[in-house]
């Protein structure tokens, strides 16, 4: 799946605005007027839209080539809206500045800009915090804006509206209503939150990226996709905004914990009965438990059957009942009602007995994966010498091949990333691969290969890319040896060769900037 | 496989004979054809009804289709035709140029991995006055020959003339797998050609076999040489065909400067490093990665990886296609710079034979309370279209990861017949069957074997699959009631079929 960033941009639904659903009432209170006019002397603003809380949020984004590493891709813009926080802070999501070169603020009215930083991002939680760069124009530029207030009211059937700008700063408000509420992935695949899916048309209009989603003048959400031809819209709903601004809020960004286990559902009865679950007993079936996650920690055990988490009773579904949201998955628990560090107790039937495990939970860092799940704001690491390209593997670079990873090298990379147990085992910390070889005097005979994982480089076991870089500058007897997992599982370099095809590559046409990127 | 090729049977069937005359000798390019002589008489349009076997319903008989193609009298009653043109064929009927008579004929020998098949008449008494053709040898680069047959675009005897355009070693697009020897010439080779005659001054030089679709290549078509004909027929001499046999090995040019100091090579150009070495082929316990190899049979082995064989440039592969089971070849090869010799006996080596069509063979299978067990092959593969990551891992790097030394014969769970007894495990279907009762499951025999075990806990049968979270389970006593309803419900005579004893 190709992490789309820009799935927002198209909403293309200008012809939606006749197709009014018929399943959406009325608002009461705020009356989805379209358009309103702001600072005319017209009928006077309804008191309770507060557009002194929107920013136009413009960015320019560059990420790095994921197959030729020292290159960056074509750069490129992104519009959206940005939500107005208390301390001249700006709320945009992750999406918005992924691999971004220039930030900039706009005030939607008068046009007037600001440059800006990202001071805190999460890009499994898809929210980032923007700052002003400028504390000397800080001041003036926000002294008409008022931060918003986030509210985490919200439940299956509320009136929400979203908010828009128009060309000129005016506020455009259109109807949603939530029909919905459970987790799923946002932008990249490792870590499933909470959303509220809603219905309503959202129209095209510059800045459409990231809308805020506002229950009584209140941020509720912010808008993750909208689907033009159904109508529905994906929220990331305020429990989690809330969520991530207090965990930056006290100076420290831990992230979303998460247990570290994957449980199978236990609907099938003869199942059930297999693994001594009585009638209508609660449970799901841990099939998997995550080194070094909360789980692990806590000492849940592959087999186990998981009947609670912090008291809430886990279904044959995996569900919990959440006061505000009904059944959910039950990771909505640990990820979305817990932090860092918190007590978790969950209670398990091991061998027929139950047991109480006890822990604080933790949360994976990206750089602790074997395959990294998502790589933003930096290049991939490398190592090219003498012509061989050397990377570590990450979700990106598998992502880059987008549909056409039918077989081959590509399809074992990608089995690689989906059991990464085996290898974790041998003692990798990443997995380093072979991503091409260039055409140079020293490769001859190698050009046409690519995607062999490195086992060793002249006798020196390889766990991440630096042990490569290593092991490279001690060649033996004027020979690099390259021990490989697949055909043709050793290639031989002479090392003075290589050398001078290293000054030529970083002088030649292949206009390598650095040969290695370690950090 | 890179080049995708097309079957160029199986496309025409052809009318009502005529009456024609072959002249003696094979016209030179202006010369007419004289259809007077009978001598034609002898290539023959082969028409063929088969049934194509149904990999998703392995108990049914198959779809019925039917085919026409080309054969050539070889000697007493003998007809010399490609396998695709017969291959699982229900009926067949030969059809000559003079006779309104059609003679149905049966497979005598059938040789898939070469695409060569013999058929008889089963009363060859037609043709006992008739001339078998004669063999001759590998045709020089730009000579004229002529491709006889019965393609499609009419009913009656074509004839297409060309030249030799290339000799090289080419994969069998029959098998998929196979490659041999094949000389590329440019007569225009097509559908209902194949099993033909492909004649240079009188002489066979080979059997009209594949081409490629117009899209991607033109005036490209195929034709087995004699080479791999004779080894057919050499082999089929004894009663039985024994197949190719294989070294086993995957070479690897040595071109690196680098890489001729590490391995030690000199610089006459003679070695190619081996790069893998099959563990169940024939040099599995004598060659091993890194070694050079120098000869085969004391003809030097080049750098790429040819050989110099009758006079061309040939895959080194070409000395061992000539030989047959359990011919020796003697090989020398360098280990850490020191020179050894040895002579190795070669032997079959069938993993590969998977991951390519098979024919003849009626799908194998097993139902068990709904759930229907298959082995993995390319049929199967495609049949189903199976996506499962793990069953697809396993497809493609079954010969590559030596996964075939673990699990000889994958098992995969291709559907499950839904039924209140497995309605949950539906979505289990494409999976790889890792082990059932605790019996690690080899082969589909083994499922049979391990379906009646009894595990720690016998009321239950207990399913592992490869990378599926959890086991299917099934309540034995639930299991073993639904299945004769099972099997009556979804129309399905029998249990399995395992192969043939």
């Amino acid at each position: 799946m190709k992490i789309s960033l820009l799935s927002l941009i198209a909403l293309a639904c200008l012809s939606s605005l006749h197709a009014q659903g018929p399943l959406r009432p009325p608002e009461p209170r705020q009356k989805p007027t379209g358009t309103i006019a702001r600072p005319q002397g017209l009928p006077p603003l309804q008191p309770i839209i507060n557009t002194s809380s929107l920013l136009k949020v413009n960015v320019t984004f560059q990420s790095y080539n994921l197959q030729i590493p020292w290159q960056k891709e074509t750069s490129s813009g992104r519009r959206g809206l940005g939500v107005v926080l208390p301390n001249n802070r700006v709320l945009v999501t992750a999406q918005m500045v992924a691999d971004a070169t220039y930030i900039e603020l706009e005030l939607p009215d008068s046009g007037q800009k600001i440059t800006a930083k990202v001071q805190a991002v999460d890009y499994e939680a898809n929210l980032a915090v923007l700052a002003p760069n400028s504390p000397a124009k800080e001041k003036a530029f926000f002294s008409a804006l008022k931060g918003m207030e986030v509210d985490t009211s919200a439940r299956i059937g509320d009136a929400l509206s979203v908010w828009q700008t128009g060309r000129v700063g005016e506020l455009i408000v259109t109807p949603m209503r939530i029909s919905k509420v459970m987790t799923q992935g946002y932008v990249v695949e490792n870590a499933a939150f909470l959303v509220y899916e809603a219905t309503g048309i959202i129209r095209s209009e510059a800045n459409s990226f990231t809308l805020p989603i506002i229950k009584n003048g209140k941020l509720a959400a912010l808008l993750l996709r909208y689907d033009s031809k159904n109508q529905v819209a994906t929220l990331l709903p305020a429990p989690i905004i809330d969520h991530f601004l207090k965990d930056v809020a006290d100076g420290k960004y831990e992230g979303f914990p998460s247990l570290g286990v994957e449980f199978q559902i236990t609907l099938d009865e003869q199942f059930r009965e297999y693994l001594g679950l009585k009638g209508d007993a609660p449970g799901v079936f841990i099939n998997n438990v995550m080194k070094g996650g909360s789980a692990d920690k806590a000492g849940v055990k592959k087999g186990d059957i998981m009947i609670s988490i912090n008291g809430s009773s886990i279904d044959s579904r995996g569900d919990y009942q959440d006061p505000q949201f009904g059944a959910l998955s039950v990771s909505h628990i640990v990820r979305g009602r817990s932090f860092v560090g918190d007590d978790v107790e969950i209670r398990v039937i091991r061998e027929g007995k139950e047991i109480v495990l006890k822990s604080q939970l933790t949360r994976k860092n990206v750089e602790d994966y074997l395959v990294l799940p998502y790589l933003f704001d930096k290049g991939p690491k490398y190592v090219l010498s003498g012509g061989l390209l050397f990377q570590e593997l990450t979700r990106s670079y598998l992502n880059s091949f987008g549909n056409e990873q039918q077989g081959g090298p590509i399809l074992r990379l990608q089995r690689i990333a989906n059991t990464p147990d085996e290898f974790e085992k041998e003692g990798r910390k990443k997995i380093v691969f072979l991503s091409a070889i260039l055409p140079t005097s020293s490769t001859q005979g190698y050009e046409r290969m690519n995607g062999q994982v490195v086992e060793e480089v002249n006798g020196k076991k390889i766990t991440e890319i630096a042990d490569v870089a290593t092991a490279l500058k001690e060649p033996k007897d004027g020979l690099h040896i390259v021990k490989l997992r697949e055909f043709p599982f050793i290639l031989h370099l002479d090392a003075l060769k290589v050398e001078k095809d290293n000054l030529q590559l970083l002088n030649g046409m292949f206009r390598v900037s650095e040969l290695t990127r370690l950090e | 496989m890179k080049t995708r090729l097309i079957l160029p049977a199986f496309a025409l069937l052809c009318g009502v004979p005529f009456f024609t005359h072959a002249a003696e000798e094979q016209p030179s390019a202006n010369q007419a054809i004289d259809l007077t002589t009978g001598e034609w008489e002898s290539v023959v349009n082969i028409d063929c009804s088969v049934l194509v076997p149904d990999y998703r319903e392995p108990w049914n008989a198959g779809q019925p289709s039917g085919g026409s193609g080309t054969g050539f009298l070889i000697g007493k009653n003998r007809f010399l035709t490609n396998a695709h043109v017969v291959s699982n064929a229900t009926k067949l009927v030969i059809r000559t140029t003079n006779d309104p008579q059609p003679h149905p004929a049966r497979i005598v020998f059938v040789a898939h991995d070469c695409d060569l098949a013999i058929i008889e008449a089963e009363d060859g008494t037609h043709f006992e006055k008739l001339k078998p053709l004669t063999f001759g040898g590998i045709p020089k680069l730009n000579t004229e020959l002529i491709a006889v047959g019965y393609p499609i675009g009419g009913d009656r005897i074509s004839v297409t003339r060309g030249v030799v355009s290339r000799i090289d070693f080419r994969p069998f697009s029959h098998t998929q797998v196979d490659s041999h020897l094949a000389i590329q010439v440019d007569a225009a080779i097509n559908p209902g050609n194949s099993g033909g005659p492909v004649l240079q001054n009188g002489k066979v030089v080979g059997v009209a076999f594949q081409g490629f679709n117009g899209r991607v290549a033109q005036n490209v078509g195929y034709i087995i040489p004699v080479p791999v004909i004779q080894r057919f027929l050499k082999d089929v001499s004894d009663g039985t065909y024994d197949h190719y046999v294989d070294i086993a090995i995957t070479d690897f040019p040595i071109e690196n400067s680098a890489q001729k100091k590490a391995l030690k090579v000199g610089d006459d150009g003679v070695g190619v490093m081996v790069a893998d070495v099959e563990p169940a082929g024939s040099v599995g316990n004598i060659l091993k990665r890194g070694d050079v190899l120098l000869s085969m049979d004391g003809n030097p082995v080049l750098n790429n990886g040819l050989i110099r064989f009758e006079g061309e440039l040939m895959d080194m592969n070409e000395v061992v296609e000539r030989k047959f089971a359990g011919d020796k070849l003697k090989l020398a090869y360098q280990r850490d710079g020191k020179k050894e010799e040895v002579d190795v006996e070669l032997k079959r080596f069938d993993p590969y034979v998977k991951l390519g069509s098979q024919y003849n063979q009626r799908p194998r299978f097993l139902v068990y309370a709904g759930l229907v067990f298959q082995p993995m092959d390319r049929d199967l593969m495609d049949a189903h279209q199976i996506h499962d990551a793990a069953a697809n891992y396993l497809f493609d790097n079954y010969l590559t990861d030596k996964l075939y030394v673990e699990r000889p014969e994958p098992v995969i769970l291709t559907s499950v017949l839904t039924d209140e007894v497995n309605t949950h495990l539906a979505i289990y279907a494409h999976s790889v069957v890792d082990e059932i009762n605790g019996m690690k499951i080899k082969s589909l025999k083994d499922v049979k074997e391990a379906l009646a075990k009894k595990d720690k806990n016998e009321s239950f049968v207990v399913v592992k699959l490869l990378e599926k979270g959890r086991p299917l389970v099934l309540k034995r006593d639930l299991a073993e009631a639904a299945h004769p309803r099972i099997m009556q419900t979804y129309n399905i005579t029998e249990d399995a079929y395992l192969g043939d004893e």
